[in-house]
């Protein structure tokens, strides 16, 4: 072959590797390259409090843990209820008591035992045995009170089928129940490595990396009390693929200012899951400027804040916590009053100056439940969220004027965010009402403690969610005697129109819980001032992370890209 | 050396007797205060306050918790964190102080280190430039609070220093290597080696007036035996004097600094288990704190016979 042919072949060869090269896959490039250092890491303020499932209550444990244990169903990251270990949505007898469940049967746990019936119903009795914050949860199994009492250890109306199945039997229908199957105090946990650590109800398996094993893609590898905790994929995880992270490391790291100086180094991949939060001068910041402002999602939160106002009446009256007559007690002068506080307020104002120009929290307007929560009225419907001076001073007047409040003092727990609202509060109520109101700080605990008792004519409210069900804010708030109500209000009419919705199914009974929360409205037994807004500040290489109004994204979701 | 042995012997019991009497006034006193560690904003039911109350004891009659806790004491069990689950107290209180020790030995280091030079530069470049300039950085040193110092390095070191070098060297926040130690221990130590400055300054210019000085300086010794064999030794007592409290300060005021820098140490707990009610790490915490006090002045006071044979215990 001459040379000058062999040139020519070697060109028609080079030339063909080049087009090929160009036109094909290119081997390693991808559309989205990884970062080969796989680990999330992210700042919170406090250690959690319980890792236990049956006694987490925590909005910080439960992010964090919900992606280490799981139950028969989960919430996606749009908040459906899904299956997760069940098969399917239980089957419901026809009188509403007995919901039937069956498991699918590859499940494991971290360690590789599968997981049986007997599992959950070990998690469940123990659950309503320990008595967390969430045992009531379970409150509606036939033979909770027994067990909660001590004098059992297992519900009668929990009953395994066989190793896949098992059924709950209610004492009463509840239509809430089955939303309630996908919260964690109803996780399920290794009965055998629980009890080789222990009684039923102790808690130190959970504490501890070596044994704190759950379902979930990922597990705990180290924890430092107070300064760090490590998680890592679960291997060949039944549930498939873990998602590409390698490690998520978390800090705690009290002070808000070390944690930004800390993301902004790099350090963290982001900031804001499990509830963390930035400074609102921060937030500013990051919002005010069109680079920074890329890193700053800002997600509705399921959290409302409101005037909570004293309901009673006088000594018993309406409630036994009732020791004295507050202002705003009963349905004559006490609503006018209520009303003219309610109007009397500019909440544009509050949230520019309250939220951080409407970073950290949004208007009010439609109800007590949160917007994008089941059961919220709708934007613009409660008609004392507007603000009109003139008829607050109207309604003022008629209650009696000012002498008719007296010496007012409005009470919340200490935090910068409470500080600035009651300040603003406390201007716009001289400015648009001519009355004085003080604010008084009080630390957290002194705060729920005093405000259980209805001691505080008016203060500081607030309510986030637990689940997206109407029953998770009446029970606890609104009927008579709630637990975490603070004012003491009592309504035979909405005590009556919520326990007729409990026994429903919600697609029933939200029309119910509708019409509570307008009795709610039309009352003004609150003055809705705003909705939560969680803010995450996450570096535009990280992927995946955020969240929705009630939980963070889950971590199997969440890539590093190269940076 | 009997006597000095005698002396430590005595001063060890009665830090055991102030540590258990502070201990014991914190107990009763928390107890006082409205609330408890369990109620929070969420659904807590009647039913799980008492369980919680029941499982640590809190439901009994004070002397019968007071009592309770003395013998766990007595047995070097300081119970369970209320409010974090799980954690025990010994060890987590021990970790922390052995972080909060070494930040706290580096900020004495600095203390020590960086005010008696400028102490003594400053005594022996008496009114010149140099004697203005390390008066001046010392009066500087002490007029701004420790706080502020720290606010300022973290942005200097963990920010501005990212910025700059491109990542490469920088102070990252938190805890983990020992190149997270020097940047909260000079906000630390720096605004007392200001007050150990001005005190050697003060106690370097009359030794050095002194006349045995005067005669060392006559021998034709060298400046470096007459400053520091001769001079410096005899100068330092007042400043041993200070040195007590100082490190006292340097303790109480770790509860600052390791918030801003986010260390785990024991004043960072010190205040975030106040906040949250966590009763037994609040007393655990004023414990060690009322030993470490304790046991730091009577290291001050036995560094004294080594400096001047003349004391004597």
């Amino acid at each position: 072959m001459s040379r000058f042919a062999v040139f020519r072949s070697l060109a028609v060869a080079l030339g063909t590797i080049s087009v090929v090269a160009a036109c094909g896959g290119g081997g390693g490039t991808t559309s989205e390259n990884l970062a080969a250092d796989q680990t999330l890491s992210f700042p919170i303020v406090d250690d959690v409090g319980n890792t236990d499932p049956g006694k987490m209550s925590a909005g910080v444990d439960i992010d964090i843990f919900r992606n280490t244990y799981s139950g028969l169903y989960k919430f996606d990251d749009q908040l459906n209820e899904v299956p997760d270990i069940a098969t399917g949505p239980p089957q419901v007898s026809s009188d509403g008591l007995t919901y039937t469940y069956k498991l699918k049967q590859n499940v494991k746990f971290s360690n590789g035992d599968p997981v049986k019936a007997d599992d959950f119903v070990f998690s469940w009795n123990r659950a309503a045995a320990m008595q967390g914050d969430y045992a009531t949860l379970l409150n509606v199994v036939a033979g909770y009170d027994d067990v909660a009492n001590g004098k059992a250890t297992e519900m009668t109306g929990l009953k395994k089928i066989d190793d896949y199945s098992f059924s709950a039997t209610l004492s009463a229908p509840a239509g809430y129940w089955y939303t309630e199957n996908a919260l964690w105090t109803l996780w399920v946990v290794n009965k055998k490595i629980v009890l080789a650590a222990g009684k039923a109800t102790d808690t130190a398996w959970a504490d501890n990396p070596a044994t704190a094993i759950g379902t979930g893609p990922f597990k705990m590898t180290a924890r430092t009390p107070k300064q760090s905790i490590d998680f890592a994929p679960v291997p060949n995880w039944y549930g498939g693929s873990t998602g590409t992270l390698t490690k998520v490391h978390i800090e705690i790291v009290a002070d808000q200012k070390a944690q930004i100086t800390k993301y902004e180094s790099g350090g963290y991949s982001l900031i804001g899951f499990a509830q963390g939060s930035l400074t609102p001068e921060d937030v500013i910041r990051y919002n005010s400027d069109s680079q920074l402002k890329k890193q700053l999602t800002l997600e509705p939160q399921a959290r409302t804040s409101w005037i909570g106002f004293n309901m009673c009446e006088g000594p018993g009256k309406p409630v036994k916590s009732c020791t004295a007559a507050s202002p705003f007690g009963g349905d004559g002068n006490g609503k006018l009053l209520r009303e003219a506080f309610s109007l009397a307020v500019d909440r544009d104002q509050l949230i520019d100056i309250a939220c951080s120009k409407g970073t950290a929290c949004i208007k009010a307007t439609g109800g007590v439940i949160t917007k994008g929560l089941k059961g919220y009225l709708g934007d613009n419907t409660d008609p004392w969220a507007k603000f009109d001076k003139a008829k607050a001073q109207q309604l003022l007047q008629q209650a009696g004027g000012p002498s008719a409040v007296g010496n007012l003092t409005y009470t919340y727990n200490t935090s910068a965010q409470n500080k600035a609202v009651c300040d603003n509060l406390a201007s716009q109520w001289r400015a648009n009402l001519g009355v004085t109101v003080q604010c008084a700080a009080t630390d957290r605990a002194s705060f729920f403690n005093a405000r259980t008792k209805c001691s505080y004519p008016i203060f500081r409210h607030s309510w986030g969610a637990d689940y997206d069900h109407p029953q998770d804010w009446f029970d606890f708030l609104f009927v008579t005697d709630a637990g975490s109500s603070g004012s003491c209000y009592s309504n035979p009419a909405l005590d009556q129109l919520e326990k007729n919705a409990n026994t429903k199914v919600l697609s029933e009974s939200l029309g119910d819980y509708k019409k509570a929360n307008q009795i709610l409205v039309d009352n003004c037994v609150t003055g809705n001032l705003f909705y939560g807004v969680q803010q995450y500040l996450v570096h535009p290489y990280v992927k995946g992370a955020g969240g929705n109004p009630l939980y963070d994204n889950y971590w199997a979701g969440v890539k590093i890209l190269q940076h | 050396m009997r006597g000095t042995l005698l002396y430590i012997g005595q001063r060890l019991v009665l830090i055991a007797v102030t540590t258990v009497l502070v201990s014991s006034i914190v107990f009763i006193l928390l107890h006082q205060i409205p609330g408890n560690a369990f109620l929070n904003e969420t659904r807590t039911s009647p039913e799980a306050l008492a369980a919680d109350l029941r499982h640590y004891g809190l439901d009994k009659p004070l002397p019968t918790q007071y009592v309770a806790w003395v013998s766990g004491v007595l047995h070097g069990n300081l119970g369970e964190s209320l409010v974090n689950r799980g954690v025990m107290i010994t060890p987590l209180l021990i970790r922390e102080t052995s972080v909060s020790f070494t930040v706290g030995f580096f900020a004495i280091l600095i203390t020590i280190g960086v005010g008696l030079l400028l102490g003594v530069v400053a005594a022996l470049r008496q009114n010149t430039w140099i004697d203005y300039g390390a008066s001046s950085a010392a009066v500087v040193g002490y007029s701004i609070p420790n706080f502020v110092i720290a606010i300022f390095m973290l942005l200097i070191f963990g920010h501005y220093f990212y910025d700059w070098t491109q990542g490469t060297v920088f102070y990252n926040v938190g805890w983990g290597d020992w190149t997270q130690i020097p940047v909260p221990a000079i906000a630390l130590g720096l605004p007392y080696a200001s007050y150990v400055a001005r005190l050697t300054r003060a106690s370097m210019l009359e030794t050095i007036r002194t006349d045995y000085v005067r005669t060392a300086w006559a021998k034709g010794l060298k400046a470096r035996i007459v400053v520091l064999r001769h001079a410096l030794r005899n100068a330092l007592i007042p400043v041993v004097t200070i040195l007590g409290p100082l490190i006292t300060g340097i303790i109480t005021g770790s509860v600052v600094i390791e918030n801003i820098f986010g260390i785990p140490g024991l004043g960072k707990e010190f205040v975030q288990s106040i906040l949250a009610r966590d009763y037994n790490i609040v007393i655990g915490v004023f414990t060690f704190y009322a030993a470490l006090v304790g046991l730091a002045n009577l290291t001050v006071d036995v560094i004294y016979p080594a400096l001047d044979p003349r004391i004597r215990y």
